[in-house]
Parts: C-alpha cells; sequence; structure tokens
C-alpha cells in the first residue's frame, strides 16, 4: 500500500511541477546540465583533429560541462556532418563542418540531407587553412610569376600533385588555370598529402599544392620551396610566400572549419553557445592556437557564417561548370 | 652527435621516470589493447591521442610508440591461442601458431614470439638509429608505378600463401579483391557498389572482415567441437611453456630473415607491417630448410612473420621522424600529437628537437625490453586461459570481438560486417578454401588500383610507366624468378614423387 501512495504522492508532485514551468522551456533554460558532444566528421591526425579539439577544451571551460570529441568519419566527411544535422535540437549534439563537407559535398552527392546552408544552423567558423604553392629546391622557378608565364606557354605540361581530385588543392589550381588562362595538369595522389609532398620530392611532379603544417618541416630543411600561397594577404607562418591575393587572379578556396548544430535549437541555448563560441574564438588562447598550426584566424559568427557558406555554394557551381567545360 | 653519443643522450631522457612510466603504460596498454581481438594498434593510438595532449611532448610520443609496439606484440597471442588475430599483422601467425598450440606446443611458441618481437623490434631500432637520414632517400625513389610493381607483384607472390591447391586459394583471393572495391574509389572519390547506404562509402574495413572471417568462424567450430570441450588441456606444465633446444635453433634464421624483409618493408609506404608478415611467410616457405612443413605447425612460420611485423613497424618511424611524412595511420597520429605541441616533424627534427629524435629511439630500446619482461611471464597465464570452460569462454570472446570492432570507428556497420565475414569464414573452413589469401587481396587490391591510377594520372595517360623505372623493372624480374623456381620445384617434387612411386612398385 505504501508503494500506491508513494506512486500517488509522485504524481501529484509532478503534476505541479508542469503547472509551475513547462519542462522544455526549463530544459533549455538550463542548458547545459550534461555532457555535450562534439562530432568530427574526419578520423583523427590531420588538420581537423587538433582543432575540433581545441574548441572543445575551451567549451568546455565556458559552459562548466564535459564535451566529447567523437570522430566519426567516412564518406568525405558527410556520414559525422550527417549526424549532427540529423540530432535533436537540444544542443547536446554539435559539430565541425567544413567548405568540403557543407558546400562542396552536396553537389556532388546525391540523396544527403542538407542542400544549403538554410539545412543546418551556423555557429561560428573557426579558421580558414590556405593551400599552399610548392616546387622542389633546385627547380628552375625562383617566383610564381615564373611558373604561372611556363604554365600559360607551354599548356599541359606542367604538373602539380594534390591531394585528391576535386580537393580543396585541385580546385585552387584549377580556379588558377581558369582566371589565368594557364593549363597546369593536376595530378591527384592519395594518402592525406604525405604522398602528395613526396612525389615533388622525389621530382616526380613540377610542384605541390598542399598544407603548410604537413609540408613545414620540408620548407624549413630547404627541401621545399613555396611559390604561393591561395589567400588574400600575408600568411604568417611562411610570410615569404606570395598571397594570391596580391596577383591578378585574387579569387581563393581556403578551406574553412565552422562549428554547426542542427536547426530549431531553442533559443536560449542558441544564444549561450553563441555566446561561449565569440568569446572562444576572440581569447588570446585561441588566436594563438590558430597562428602556431598554420590556420588563418577569420571568425565569422552565426548568419555571417551562413552568408560566407552561401557563397560558397556559388563559387563551387562556377569552378565545377569551368571543369566540365574544359574537358 | 654521432649515434653513440645521440643514444646516450637519448637514454638520459627516455630514464626519466616520468618517461619510463609513460613507455611503461604504454607497451602494458598496448599490449591490452593487442590481445582484445579487433582492437589493433591504430584503434590504440587513437584512443590515446588526446591523453598526450596533456602530457609533455616526448612522454606523449613515448607512450604512443609504447602502445604502437605492445600491440604488436599482444596481437600474436590470441592469434595462436585461439586463430582470432588481434589485428591484421597477425592472420599468418594464426596459420601455424594455432596447429603448434593444438599439437600442445603454444606456451614454447608464445615464448618464440615475444624474443622474436624482441629480435625483431630491437635490431630495427638499431637500424633506424643508424641510418635513419641515409634510408629517408629510400621513401623518395618509390613513386606510382614502383609502388604497383611492389603491390601487384606481391599479390601474384602471395596468392599461394598458405599452401593448399590452386584453385582454393584463388576464389577467396578474388572475393577479397572484389570486396576491395566497395566504397570510394581513392583518387577520385567516387563511389562504387554501395547500394546508396552511406556506411559502405568507407569501404569494408579490414578488422571486422578478419576479426569475422578467423575468429567469429573458430567460435563457431569451436561450439561445434563437443569432444574438444570436454578434453580440456589439463594443467600447463612448465615445460611445455619453453622451446626445445631444435625450436630454439630453427627460429634463429627465421628471424633474423624477417627482421631484415619487415625493415625494408618500413621503409616504404603503405600497411608496412601486414605486408611484411605476409611476404616475410611466404620468404619461409622457400627459405627454410623446413619449409614444407609450413602451414601445418612450423615454429619458422610464426618466428619469421612476427619478427617481420615489429622490425617493419619500428622501421616505419623512419619516413615519420627523418621526412615528416606519414605512411601510416599511426605514423598519421604521431604527427599530430607532435603538430599539436608545436613540434615540427621533418628533416631538422634531429636538430631542433634532438630530445625528441633520440628519446624515441631510447624508449624503443627500453620499451622492448619491457615488452619482454612483460610477455614472459604472462606466456603461462595467456595459455591458461585455455582452460577456462568454454561455455564462459566462446561468449566472452564474442562480446570482446564486437566491442573491439565497434570501438574502431564507433559504427555498428562494421559488427554487422563482422557477423557476415565470420558467417563466410565457417563456409570456407568448411569447404577448405583458404582465407589468409581473402586477406591478402582486400589489403594489396585498393593499394594495387590506386597507385595503377596515379601512375597514369602522373603519365597522363601513357602506360610506358610501368616499365620506365629501374626499380619497377626489378620488382617485375624478382616476381617472374620467384614463380619460376616455384614451377620448377614443384615439378623436381612431382618428379621425385612419381619415381619413388615408382620404385616402390
Amino acid at each position: 500500500m505504501r508503494f500506491q501512495l508513494n506512486f500517488r504522492r509522485m504524481a501529484w508532485v509532478s503534476l505541479a511541477l508542469l503547472a509551475v514551468a513547462p519542462p522544455q522551456a526549463r530544459a533549455a533554460d538550463e542548458w547545459p546540465t550534461r555532457d555535450i558532444t562534439f562530432y568530427v566528421p574526419y578520423a583523427p591526425g590531420g588538420s581537423t583533429d587538433p582543432i575540433s579539439r581545441k574548441y572543445s577544451e575551451l567549451l568546455e571551460k565556458q559552459l562548466k560541462v564535459k564535451v566529447i570529441v567523437e570522430n566519426k568519419p567516412g564518406a568525405s566527411a558527410t556520414i559525422g556532418t550527417g549526424a549532427v544535422i540529423r540530432a535533436q535540437p537540444d544542443g547536446y549534439t554539435i559539430g565541425l563542418g567544413s567548405t568540403s563537407s557543407l558546400a562542396y559535398q552536396p553537389l556532388e552527392m546525391k540523396g544527403l540531407v542538407w542542400k544549403s546552408a538554410s539545412d543546418y544552423q551556423s555557429i561560428v567558423k573557426l579558421s580558414d587553412l590556405p593551400a599552399i604553392l610548392a616546387v622542389p629546391a633546385d627547380a628552375r622557378w625562383k617566383t610564381f610569376e615564373e611558373f604561372v608565364a611556363e604554365a600559360k606557354e607551354k599548356p599541359r605540361k606542367l604538373k602539380v600533385s594534390v591531394s585528391g581530385l576535386r580537393s580543396a588543392n585541385d580546385i585552387n589550381i584549377q580556379q588558377l588555370n581558369k582566371l589565368s588562362g594557364a593549363r597546369i595538369v593536376t595530378v591527384p595522389f592519395t594518402g592525406g598529402g604525405g604522398e602528395s609532398t613526396l612525389a615533388a620530392l622525389g621530382g616526380r611532379v613540377d610542384g605541390t599544392c598542399g598544407y603548410a603544417p604537413g609540408m613545414k618541416g620540408q620548407i624549413d630543411a630547404g627541401k621545399l620551396r613555396v611559390l604561393a600561397v591561395f589567400q588574400q594577404g600575408k600568411y604568417d607562418l611562411i610570410p615569404d610566400a606570395k598571397p594570391i591575393g596580391e596577383t591578378p587572379w585574387k579569387e581563393t578556396f581556403p578551406v574553412g572549419y565552422y562549428v554547426i548544430a542542427p536547426n530549431g535549437l531553442p533559443k536560449p541555448v542558441l544564444d549561450k553557445l553563441m555566446a561561449a563560441s565569440k568569446t572562444i574564438v576572440e581569447s588570446d588562447e585561441f588566436k594563438s592556437f590558430l597562428k602556431a598550426n598554420g590556420y588563418t584566424w577569420d571568425p565569422k559568427l552565426g548568419d555571417d557564417m551562413k552568408k560566407e557558406l552561401e557563397a560558397y555554394d556559388g563559387k563551387f557551381r562556377a569552378i565545377l561548370k569551368f571543369l566540365d567545360d574544359d574537358k | 652527435m654521432n649515434s653513440l653519443q645521440g643514444l646516450l643522450y637519448g637514454l638520459s631522457i627516455a630514464a626519466t621516470p616520468s618517461n619510463l612510466l609513460a613507455a611503461f603504460v604504454g607497451a602494458f596498454a598496448g599490449t591490452a589493447i593487442g590481445v582484445l581481438p579487433g582492437l589493433g594498434p591504430v584503434a590504440g593510438v587513437a584512443l590515446i591521442l588526446p591523453l598526450t595532449f596533456s602530457l609533455d611532448p616526448t612522454a606523449g610520443l613515448i607512450m604512443m610508440a609504447g602502445i604502437f609496439y605492445g600491440s604488436m606484440y599482444g596481437g600474436s597471442t590470441t592469434a595462436i591461442l585461439l586463430n582470432i588475430p588481434g589485428e591484421s599483422a597477425s592472420v599468418v601467425t594464426a596459420i601455424d601458431g594455432y596447429q603448434l598450440a593444438k599439437k600442445g606446443r603454444a606456451g614454447a611458441t608464445l615464448t618464440i614470439v615475444a624474443v622474436g618481437s624482441f629480435v625483431g623490434g630491437t635490431l630495427a631500432v638499431i637500424g633506424v638509429m643508424m641510418f635513419s637520414s641515409l634510408l629517408a632517400k629510400v621513401a623518395i625513389l618509390f613513386g606510382p608505378a614502383e609502388f604497383f610493381a611492389l603491390t601487384a607483384g606481391g599479390l601474384i607472390v602471395m596468392s599461394r600463401i598458405s599452401g593448399g591447391t590452386l584453385a582454393s586459394a584463388l576464389l577467396p583471393m578474388t572475393l577479397g579483391l572484389m570486396l576491395g572495391t566497395i566504397g570510394q574509389e581513392a583518387v577520385t572519390g567516387e563511389t562504387r557498389f554501395t547500394f546508396g547506404l552511406p556506411d559502405l562509402a568507407e569501404g569494408v574495413s579490414l578488422v571486422p572482415v578478419v576479426v569475422g572471417l578467423y575468429g567469429f568462424a573458430e567460435l563457431m567450430l569451436l561450439v561445434e567441437d563437443r569432444a574438444h570441450a570436454a578434453n580440456r588441456p589439463e594443467s600447463v606444465k612448465m615445460r611445455d611453456l619453453l622451446p626445445t633446444r631444435t625450436e630454439w635453433k630453427r627460429a634463429v634464421p627465421s628471424w633474423l630473415r624477417g627482421t631484415f624483409l619487415g625493415f625494408l618493408f618500413g621503409l616504404v609506404p603503405g600497411p608496412a607491417a601486414t605486408l611484411a608478415s605476409f611476404a616475410s611467410y611466404r620468404l619461409e616457405k622457400a627459405a627454410s630448410k623446413h619449409g614444407s612443413e609450413i602451414g601445418s605447425g612450423a615454429i619458422e612460420g610464426v618466428a619469421g612473420p612476427e619478427a617481420a611485423n615489429n622490425s617493419a613497424a619500428t622501421a616505419s618511424l623512419v619516413p615519420l621522424l627523418a621526412l615528416g611524412i606519414p605512411f601510416t595511420p599511426i605514423a598519421a597520429l604521431m604527427i599530430s600529437a607532435m603538430l599539436v605541441q608545436g613540434i615540427q616533424p621533418g628533416p631538422l627534427l634531429i636538430t631542433q628537437h634532438p630530445e625528441i629524435f633520440w628519446g624515441l629511439i631510447a624508449s624503443a630500446y627500453i620499451g622492448n625490453v619491457m615488452l619482454l619482461a612483460l610477455n614472459i611471464p604472462m606466456v603461462g597465464v595467456w595459455v591458461s586461459l585455455l582452460r577456462i570452460p568454454h561455455y564462459l569462454f566462446i561468449p566472452l570472446l564474442l562480446v570482446l570481438s564486437v566491442i573491439g570492432t565497434y570501438s574502431v570507428r564507433n559504427s555498428i556497420f562494421d559488427v554487422w560486417v563482422l557477423l557476415a565475414a565470420g558467417i563466410v569464414g565457417y563456409a570456407f573452413n568448411k569447404m577448405k578454401f583458404q582465407l589468409a589469401p581473402l586477406v591478402v587481396g582486400l589489403i594489396l587490391g585498393p593499394n594495387i588500383e590506386k597507385h595503377f591510377r596515379e601512375a597514369l594520372f602522373l603519365s597522363q595517360g601513357d602506360p610506358w610507366i610501368y616499365v620506365e623505372s629501374p626499380i619497377a623493372v626489378g620488382v617485375w624480374l624478382l616476381v617472374a624468378a620467384i614463380l619460376i623456381a616455384g614451377f620448377i620445384a614443384r615439378r623436381r617434387a612431382a618428379f621425385a614423387d612419381a619415381m619413388a612411386q615408382e620404385s616402390s612398385l
């Protein structure tokens, strides 16, 4: 009988609670009360994992709950990205997105749950990672201009290794081809940029387009010479590299890293997450982490980030059309 | 700084209490991870990666390296005792190791493996230490055409890796090659045979296939085998734990051959440890005096591959440290750990961060000694595991395999692959097909295709690229020589057989 009594009392208590405040709103106001999961749609190792862990570490300090980083790689990062977008919009599942997974893959892959930046909640842009063009130290080109001049003069003769067909590196070279009229041949390699760098060191290709963090060791040792960096301004990590923004062929495709959440976050949750993210990206600790690792600081919150991704959609469509026509 | 000074300097770093602890924790955790079916070196290092961010860089890398070596040691334990390779580099160890265990030589075999791993690991560290900067150039000599020769030639040579008839090897190998085509094609990212399933886009991963084919299938066979269940090994005598004098004698040349072969494989990109163990097994068949016994429980078939995979694992530090270019997933994780700490791997590492380079080298010596000390006393414990009643043991292993497989990439799909591979493995066992060629096909298939395509991209469609370089031609000639030698040997054996039959008539 005691059991029954207790049960009745519990029912009354919960009814009373319901009357005071609807549970959902309460949960949103108190967010976060438990661990948050941060999906990284890439495997550990590479440029995506460290930046995710740094953001999560700083978010932990801001929100005072644990932020668990979970790697969910596969299918060009679309598996992990889809997992975030399809998650319950309660603020306990967020994740990393990139220009490739958010803007490029929807153009190439059918059946993704996101077609545009309206299909997920933009939180914050963490950084850009620019591509660089490097040649072996004993190559005859001393400057970027010399390289492009020869590529124009002898179309489809100069070869540049890239990490994968239609990777951001490849797209940068193709964009240069499109704007400058040069015809540099891209040779796609796999294996996370390592084999692509190796091909340049072994003299199998004339140059390589990749990311500075993986090539820095060879650059410092004088085995590779950096001709250009595919971004608008000076690159802190390699100040000698010519920014493409200072050439006549300005448009570039850096890899941007973003934090996303599913659409429909309750307003208090979204506000709190945005405020915490703003503090993080503007903190000195985050900035010096970016600088040391070759990322470029370019914070954009919420709608600014959404606008950037929408613009990428158009840019990707244009370069894909050029590649189709140029076959 | 010459090598000896460097090593002494390294020892002074590696022998600090905190770094020794890091090496011990790494070696211990690695052994445990390696013993669990499904959890291999990559998963182990990936699990530990976040932890290393809070350690100082040297200690973090030493711990990662410890896990790496430790899991190479541990992976062979279940292969020998239960025919369940803990990771792909132990697949060939299972073939002869399990036969030896059935003959009651489990303890001796485990001892041979532990010592062989020690020999392979230690000799390879010496090689890395002496020739690191010189050997770094080897990797640069290899481009797509050379790798195509190496992998495609390797496939041809290894088609008869585990004996049996040609048909019983070719069919599983073809199946392995076919499975390898599922998912995103390496160069363009185009998806094939995925039936719209996003999980298949990554392809069929190796771990669930290996654990399923061997492990699940073996468990099903164990359930069937009522006679064996009633007749467990009673107790293990000390005498059975130690190899006999003949076993020691037979193991030594195999260790040395395996170490040398493994070292070469470690220098070039690709799944070095796994390929080295397969190649060493093949080499033992050809080079050992007892080659004909391999497949039915010969100590050489275990000693060679185990020395080879440890040697390869260590040698793969060369491209990592000297070039700063990762060739294996583990190397990529280690580079990631260095970059987070603000250390740039590459040709300048040895001068800019001698404490990392020499500390890692010295800790490899210490780690190998530690692993030997850790593993030899454990042999008795592992062997007595066989005495656990089957009704407890089989469910336990089943659960462990599922957990291990799931945790590699947090994918429930991989668990289904594990189950399917188990059924295939069981059926193949019943029909007397070989399993190792399937694994070879699955590993080499995607690599062959990738290098084939990269070479054509590089030459802009000109097929002559495959035979333009002296290295590629050399590899192809070697493949031809091995095939011809094998053919002649078989003809001779057949001839001798016929003669023997004739004379007995």
